[in-house]
C-alpha cells in the first residue's frame, strides 16, 4: 500500500516537473517574444519622437513662413492702398468731363462702355448727362450768350452746330478729328468754310419696315419686292386676326412719320429729290412731291394701312406683340427689342437710297477743358470708341476701321440692306429749325387726315421758303 | 417824441423793402423792360417801330382766319380763347360743387388731398399723363368710352386736329380743379353756420340757402379762381408742349409755345417778344380788370 502511494506521488512529482519544465518553456517563450514587442515599441517610440522633432521642426518653419506671409500680405495691402489713394490723387487732378446726350435707358447702357474705355485710357472720368435736342435747343443759345455750355461735349443736330459754329460758340476740331478715317461725306454737316466743328460719332440708318421673322413665318408672309406685292402684303396683314393695322405709326415729336415720308420720297423721287429738297431747290407743291403723296402715301393712309401715331416706344412693344405686322423705324430697333435675332427688314421695292443719320457732337467753345474735351471728341471718332458703341447693336459706325465683324447679326443684317443704295443725310435733320418742327407737325396732321394734303404741302414749302 | 418816431420807423421799414425790391426790378422789371425793347427792332438791331407786331400777329398761326369755319387750326390766340372759355367754367363749376359735397364728410380731407394732387403734380408730368390718357390703345379715357358701348369715340384724342385742343383742356380741368375746390373750401369755412341755421328756421330750401347765402359770400373767392385761371390759361404752356407740341398741324398751339417756337426754332428773339409783350398785356388787362372789380366790390 505504502509502496503504490510512493508511486503515485513519485508520478505526481514527475508529471508536475514535467508541466513546470513545460510553463517554464512556454514562459521562457513567450517573454522572449514579449522582450522583441517591447523592443519594437521602443524603436517605434523613438521614431515617433524622431517624427515629433520633425514636426515640431516644420511646425516652426511653417510659423515662419507664415509669419512672412503675413508680413507680405500687409506690405501688398499697404502697396494696393498707397497705390489707391496714388490713383485717387491723380483722379483729383484729372478733370472730370461731361457729355450730354440723348440716350436713356438701354441705349445709355450701350454707351457706358465707351465712356468706360475711355476713362481706362486717360484716367479722367466722364460723367453723362441725358438731354435731347429738342431740349437743348431752347438751353444752349442763353448759356452760350452767358459764357457758359452744359457739357464738354454735347450731342447735336448738325444744322445747330453749324449755326452756332458761325456765330462763334463752337470750338474748332480741324486737325483734331480726322476726315480721312470716316466715311466720306461724314463731316460735311458740320463744316463752316472748310474748318470742322463737329464729329461724327456712330450712326443709324433708316433702312424700312421691320417686321418679326417669327410673324411672317408663322403668318406665311414674304418681303415684297415689288410695290404691287407691298400693298398685297397690307392686305394679308390686314386680315389676319388679331391685328389692329399692318404698319404701326410711331409718335414721338414727328420725327417717325417724317423718316416714313422721307423713305417714300427717296424711293419714287429717287436720291436726288432729297438733296434737292434739302437744298430748297424743288418746292415742296411741285407736281413731282406732290404725285408721290398723292399715289403712294395718301392712298395707304386712306385705307387704313398706317395705324394712328402712337408713342414710339409704346408702338414697339405692341408691334412687338403682334397687334402690327410692320414697323417702320431706325436701325437702333435692333437694340430695343427682346430677341434682335427674330428681326427682319426691307425697304419699299425700289428704293435706290436711305438715309443715314450720324450722331454728331461738338465741343463748346466755353468747356473748362478745351484740351480735354477735345482728346474726348477725338475718342468718340475714333473706330475704337466706335467698334465698342456697334458691337451693343443698333449702330452703324462712320469710323472707316470698324469691320463687319463687330457687328452683331442683325446689324450686319441692317448692313446687307445698304448695300448698292445711296447713302443719303436726314432731311429734316439737315434743314432743321423752324422747318423740323413744321415737317413733323405737317405730317402728323396728314397721318389722321390725309385729305389736309393741300394744306400741308403749302405749310411745308411756307417753311422751307 | 411821436413825431419823431414816425419817420424813423418808416425808414426802417423801407430799409426791409429794399432787398425785395431790388429783386424784382433786376429779375421782373428789368427783364419786362427789356422784352417790350427788343420787340421794336429787328433781329440785326434796327429800329422798326411796330412792325414785329403787325408781321406777328397777323399770321395765321396766331388767328387762322381762312381756317375759322372749317375748323382747327385756328390760331394760337383763338385756342387760348377756347381754353378760357371750356377750362374756366368747368373747373369753377367742379371746384365748387365738390367743395360744397365734400364740406360736411368724414374723410374729405383724404379726398380733397387725392383730388389737389393734380394741382400738386408738375405740369409736365400732367402733360404726360395726359397724352397716354388718351391714347387709343393704353388711354383709360378710351378704355372707359369702350366698356360704356361709345367704340366711336375710342381713338387718340391727340392725335386729331378736331379733338387734340379738347382732349388737352378737359385733361386740365382734372388739374386744375384741385385749386378751385381747396379755395372754395376755406371760402366755406369761414361762412358763419348761424346763417343757415337762421335761413332753416326761416323756412328756406337748399337751394335758396345756396343762391342767397353760399354763393354771394363766396364772391371774393370766386373772383380770386376767376382771375388765377385766366392767367393760368393764357400763359399755359408745359402741358400741349408734352402732350402734342401744339399739333397736329397746329390745331393745339397755344400763344406761350408759339413765343417758345419762334425763339428757340427760328431763334427770332425779336419776334418772340412780341407775343410775350402781346402775352403780359393780356395778362396785365385781366389782372387790373378783375383787382378793380374786386376792390369795387
Amino acid at each position: 500500500m505504502a509502496t503504490t502511494m510512493e508511486n503515485v506521488i513519485a508520478a505526481l512529482v514527475i508529471i508536475a516537473i514535467i508541466v513546470s519544465a513545460g510553463s517554464l518553456y512556454y514562459a521562457m517563450t513567450v517573454a522572449s517574444q514579449l522582450g522583441a514587442t517591447v523592443e519594437s515599441v521602443a524603436d517605434l517610440s523613438g521614431s515617433v519622437v524622431e517624427l515629433t522633432g520633425a514636426m515640431g521642426d516644420l511646425a516652426a518653419s511653417m510659423g515662419d513662413v507664415a509669419e512672412k506671409v503675413g508680413t507680405s500680405v500687409e506690405t501688398i495691402e499697404a502697396i494696393e492702398g498707397r497705390l489707391k489713394a496714388v490713383e485717387e490723387g491723380l483722379a483729383g487732378l484729372q478733370p472730370t468731363l461731361t457729355i450730354v446726350g440723348p440716350w436713356a435707358g438701354k441705349e445709355m447702357d450701350a454707351f457706358v462702355p465707351v465712356i468706360d474705355r475711355f476713362e481706362r485710357l486717360t484716367g479722367m472720368r466722364v460723367n453723362f448727362k441725358i438731354l435731347r435736342a429738342e431740349d437743348l435747343a431752347p438751353v444752349l443759345p442763353a448759356q452760350f450768350e452767358a459764357g457758359l455750355a452744359p457739357g464738354d461735349v454735347i450731342f447735336m443736330w448738325a444744322w445747330f452746330i453749324n449755326e452756332k459754329a458761325g456765330d462763334g460758340h463752337v470750338m474748332d476740331l480741324t486737325g483734331v478729328i480726322d476726315e480721312t478715317t470716316l466715311s466720306p461725306g461724314a463731316l460735311d454737316p458740320v463744316k463752316v468754310d472748310g474748318k470742322i466743328y463737329g464729329g461724327a460719332y456712330t450712326g443709324k440708318v433708316k433702312p424700312g419696315f421691320w417686321y418679326r421673322k417669327s410673324f411672317f413665318e408663322d403668318n406665311n408672309l414674304t418681303p415684297p419686292s415689288t410695290w404691287a406685292e407691298f400693298v398685297t402684303l397690307l392686305d394679308t396683314i390686314a386680315d389676319i386676326p388679331g391685328v389692329v393695322d399692318p404698319i404701326a405709326t410711331g409718335d414721338g415729336v414727328g420725327w417717325p412719320i417724317s423718316d416714313v415720308t422721307e423713305h417714300f420720297l427717296i424711293t419714287f423721287g429717287d436720291p436726288q429729290l432729297q438733296r434737292d429738297l434739302i437744298a430748297g431747290t424743288v418746292d415742296w407743291t411741285s407736281p413731282q412731291v406732290r404725285a408721290i403723296f398723292e399715289d403712294r402715301i395718301v392712298p395707304l393712309l386712306e385705307a387704313g394701312y398706317f395705324s394712328e401715331p402712337i408713342e414710339w416706344t409704346t408702338a414697339i412693344e405692341l408691334w412687338w406683340g403682334g397687334d402690327y405686322g410692320l414697323y417702320f423705324m431706325g436701325s437702333w430697333i435692333t437694340g430695343m427689342v427682346e430677341d434682335p435675332e427674330d428681326l427682319g427688314v426691307f425697304s419699299i421695292p425700289g428704293s435706290e437710297g436711305l438715309v443715314f443719320a450720324a450722331d454728331y457732337f461738338f465741343v463748346p467753345e466755353y468747356t473748362l477743358y478745351p484740351e480735354e474735351a477735345k482728346q474726348l471728341a477725338q475718342f468718340l471718332a475714333s473706330a475704337e470708341a466706335q467698334r465698342l458703341q456697334v458691337a451693343q447693336g443698333g449702330h452703324i459706325a462712320t469710323a472707316l476701321a470698324v469691320s463687319l465683324d463687330a457687328y452683331p447679326a442683325v446689324d450686319r443684317g441692317v448692313a446687307e440692306v445698304l448695300v448698292g443704295k445711296e447713302v443719303l443725310s436726314d432731311l429734316d435733320d439737315t434743314i432743321g429749325g423752324e422747318f423740323q418742327a413744321t415737317f413733323w407737325d405737317q405730317l402728323k396732321l396728314l397721318w389722321v387726315n390725309p385729305e389736309a394734303l393741300d394744306d400741308v404741302l403749302e405749310a411745308l414749302q411756307e417753311k422751307a421758303a | 417824441m411821436r413825431e419823431r418816431e414816425i419817420p424813423r420807423r418808416k425808414i426802417s421799414l423801407s430799409i426791409f423793402f429794399i432787398p425785395a425790391l431790388i429783386l424784382i426790378i433786376f429779375f421782373v422789371i428789368f427783364p419786362v423792360l427789356q422784352n417790350i425793347f427788343i420787340s421794336f427792332f429787328s433781329p440785326s438791331g434796327e429800329f422798326v417801330g411796330l412792325n414785329n407786331y403787325f408781321d406777328v400777329l397777323s399770321r395765321r398761326e396766331v388767328v387762322n382766319v381762312e381756317r375759322l369755319s372749317r375748323g382747327f387750326p385756328l390760331g394760337a390766340l383763338i385756342h387760348n380763347v377756347i381754353w378760357i372759355l371750356i377750362h374756366l367754367p368747368l373747373s369753377l363749376f367742379s371746384g365748387l360743387v365738390l367743395a360744397i359735397i365734400l364740406r360736411d364728410v368724414k374723410g374729405a380731407s383724404i379726398v380733397k388731398s387725392t383730388i389737389f394732387l393734380g394741382m400738386v403734380t408738375p405740369m409736365i408730368v400732367g402733360g404726360l399723363i395726359l397724352r397716354f390718357t388718351f391714347e387709343k390703345g393704353v388711354g383709360v379715357v378710351n378704355a372707359l368710352f369702350n366698356l360704356l358701348g361709345f367704340e366711336q369715340l375710342a381713338r387718340t384724342w391727340t392725335a386729331y386736329p378736331d379733338t387734340a385742343l379738347f382732349a388737352l383742356v378737359f385733361g386740365s380741368v382734372w388739374l386744375w380743379t384741385g385749386f378751385s375746390m381747396i379755395l372754395y373750401s376755406a371760402g366755406l369755412a369761414t361762412i358763419p353756420k348761424d346763417y343757415y341755421e337762421a335761413a332753416k328756421i326761416d323756412g328756406a330750401t337748399p337751394l335758396r340757402t345756396f343762391f342767397r347765402i353760399t354763393l354771394p359770400l363766396l364772391k371774393p373767392i370766386t373772383l380770386t379762381v376767376i382771375t388765377m385761371t385766366i392767367l393760368w390759361e393764357l400763359k399755359i404752356f408745359d402741358i400741349v408742349y408734352v402732350a402734342t407740341l401744339g399739333g397736329p398741324g397746329g390745331a393745339s398751339n397755344v400763344l406761350a409755345l408759339l413765343m417758345y417756337h419762334i425763339a428757340f426754332r427760328q431763334f427770332d428773339l425779336n419776334s418772340a417778344a412780341v407775343v410775350a409783350t402781346f402775352l403780359t398785356l393780356l395778362t396785365l388787362l385781366v389782372t387790373i380788370g378783375m383787382t378793380k372789380y374786386m376792390v369795387k366790390k
